[in-house]
């Protein structure tokens, strides 16, 4: 489903590598924790995921996929196949909760009709039944979150990838994003999800990727965050 | 793609930029109807070069004390020289009728002109226009009845370099407005893109085509490029009717002037049209592609 091998990223702007000689693997239907201290290397690793990036060495594959060699034509019709979402929602503030899913539709020629069977569906799969029709800065943070959630999973990605998904989220509200995610994951899509959050991380005792100065040191099954905490 | 979505999106960035998109749109306009002004006079000075250079290459013009015997002398030698197309005399009547209607709209000029002031001649069609020299050897200046002998191809060709000379004024300037233009386009598309980052971003996100992500943009510089060009054809059709038709009507009825009539500005109106829309287009896809990541 993903799979790095020896990736390592330079940035012209530093000296360290930002990604290290990287290999990795990761199967469909898992669910992964991406760990590591700020600057470690997990969100350079996940734009690299989405081909927002290139490697500077090594080989990254998505969905069965090289990105080394796709064209840049052809990174729209991969990022269909991935759902993302981001500790700052990214929503459209002008826009409606629907409207806001049903965007990600809209902008990939889905039909008007399928539109509007597929964003309720999804709204009340997220919890938000019955709230298309706020604007994102009437919900809690929590609801925002859900609503970015509605949006990546609205055209059942193969992976969905979350950078700090919790970030901005109290415990209680970051215990229900994990749970939506658990569902999300559990229709078969791949999570790979970016975090600080170590109660998360072991309480759910997941797959646990840790990045250190951009080089993998731990890969873990049913791992915790980390010793000492 | 859904077209709604895309016009919204268009109208939506026409709005929010909207000094930018007036900047915009008046460039444009002032460059299109520049450029299509040079086209209006290129097409009105080859229609003087049918109008003058048929009629008239070369005049004689006979002198005052002219006698009836070397009068005939002349048309003689004109009728029989196979250098002559054909020739037609003026009197000094006819002379001054022609100067009276050809300044009709300076009438001090003519009221100050007495009528035999204006000399009776020949105006001579040559078979081959390029032969003045041998016409004015054959009625040397000043002999026999001959005041002189002018060239009206070489005052026409002056006439035309002048005219030739503002056209080339009028595109130069029409050009360096339509680079001002470019440049004011390039930048509203930067601006546009700017604004809208967050739209566009998730566009990306969710995997929207290119095209998707960058046709809003376009058809919105092209937006602009069409008003512009509807504003420099009004424009046109204003000079028309205000400048063309009044100020020249005296020298367009006596036939100095060519007329602009609604044919050629109906036949560069597409013309205009497709350069402002077309180079609009062009402007916002290249900025696109160079400058703003989509």
């Amino acid at each position: 489903m993903i799979e790095l091998q020896h990736v390592t990223k330079l940035y012209p702007a530093s000296s360290r590598p930002a990604l290290d000689d990287v290999s990795t693997e990761i199967d469909k239907g898992e669910f992964v924790f991406l760990i590591g201290s700020s600057g470690s290397g997990k969100s350079t690793l996940l734009r690299l995921l989405l081909k927002e990036d290139d490697p500077t060495r090594g080989t990254v594959v998505v969905n069965g996929k090289t990105l080394n060699t796709m064209s840049k034509w052809q990174v729209p019709k991969l990022r269909r196949t991935i759902g993302c979402v981001f500790q700052d929602f990214r929503l459209l503030r002008n826009r409606t909760v629907a409207q806001n899913v049903a965007f990600a539709l809209e902008v990939i020629n889905k039909p008007q009709r399928t539109i509007k069977r597929v964003v309720p569906e999804v709204l009340e799969m997220v919890g938000l039944e019955g709230k298309g029709n706020r604007l994102p800065g009437e919900l809690s943070g929590g609801e925002q979150q859900r609503v970015a959630i509605a949006r990546a999973f609205v055209n059942r990605p193969l992976v969905l990838l979350a950078d700090e998904p919790t970030g901005n989220l109290d415990p209680e509200t970051s215990e229900g994003i994990m749970l939506l995610l658990e569902r999300i994951n559990r229709t078969g899509t791949t999570v790979v999800m970016a975090t600080h959050d170590y109660h998360i991380v072991d309480s759910m005792r997941r797959r646990v990727i840790e990045l250190n100065g951009g080089a993998l040191t731990r890969d873990q099954s049913r791992g915790v965050y980390g010793v000492g905490r | 793609m859904r077209v709604n979505f895309v016009l919204s999106e268009v109208a939506t960035g026409l709005r929010r930029n909207l000094t930018m998109t007036v900047a915009m749109v008046l460039t444009t306009a002032i460059s299109l109807g520049l450029m299509g002004t040079g086209l209006l006079i290129a097409g009105m000075i080859s229609d003087m070069k049918e109008i003058y250079y048929d009629k008239v290459q070369v005049s004689v013009f006979l002198a005052d004390d002219v006698t009836d015997q070397q009068r005939s002398a002349i048309e003689q030698e004109l009728a029989g020289s196979p250098e002559v197309a054909g020739y037609i005399y003026e009197s000094k009547d006819e002379a001054y009728a022609r100067f009276q209607q050809q300044f009709s709209q300076q009438p001090e000029l003519v009221q100050n002109t007495p009528a035999d002031a204006l000399p009776e001649s020949f105006r001579v069609e040559l078979v081959n226009p390029e032969r003045y020299e041998v016409i004015a050897a054959a009625f040397p200046n000043g002999q026999d009845g001959v005041d002189q002998v002018r060239d009206e191809g070489d005052f026409l060709d002056r006439l035309f370099s002048l005219l030739n000379g503002a056209r080339n004024a009028t595109i130069a300037v029409a050009v360096v407005q339509a680079l001002a233009a470019l440049l004011l386009i390039s930048n509203t598309i930067q601006l546009a893109a700017f604004n809208r980052r967050n739209e566009t971003s998730i566009m990306r996100l969710v995997g929207a085509s290119r095209w998707y992500t960058q046709l809003p943009f376009i058809l919105e510089a092209a937006l602009a490029g069409l008003i512009g060009a509807l504003l420099a054809i009004g424009g046109l059709v204003v000079t028309k009717l205000l400048f063309v038709d009044k100020t020249l009507a005296g020298p367009i009825r006596a036939g100095i002037i060519p007329p602009v009539d609604w044919g050629a500005i109906a036949f560069i109106s597409p013309v205009i049209a497709a350069a402002g829309v077309g180079l609009a287009g062009i402007a916002a896809y290249v900025t696109l592609r160079l400058y703003v990541r989509l």
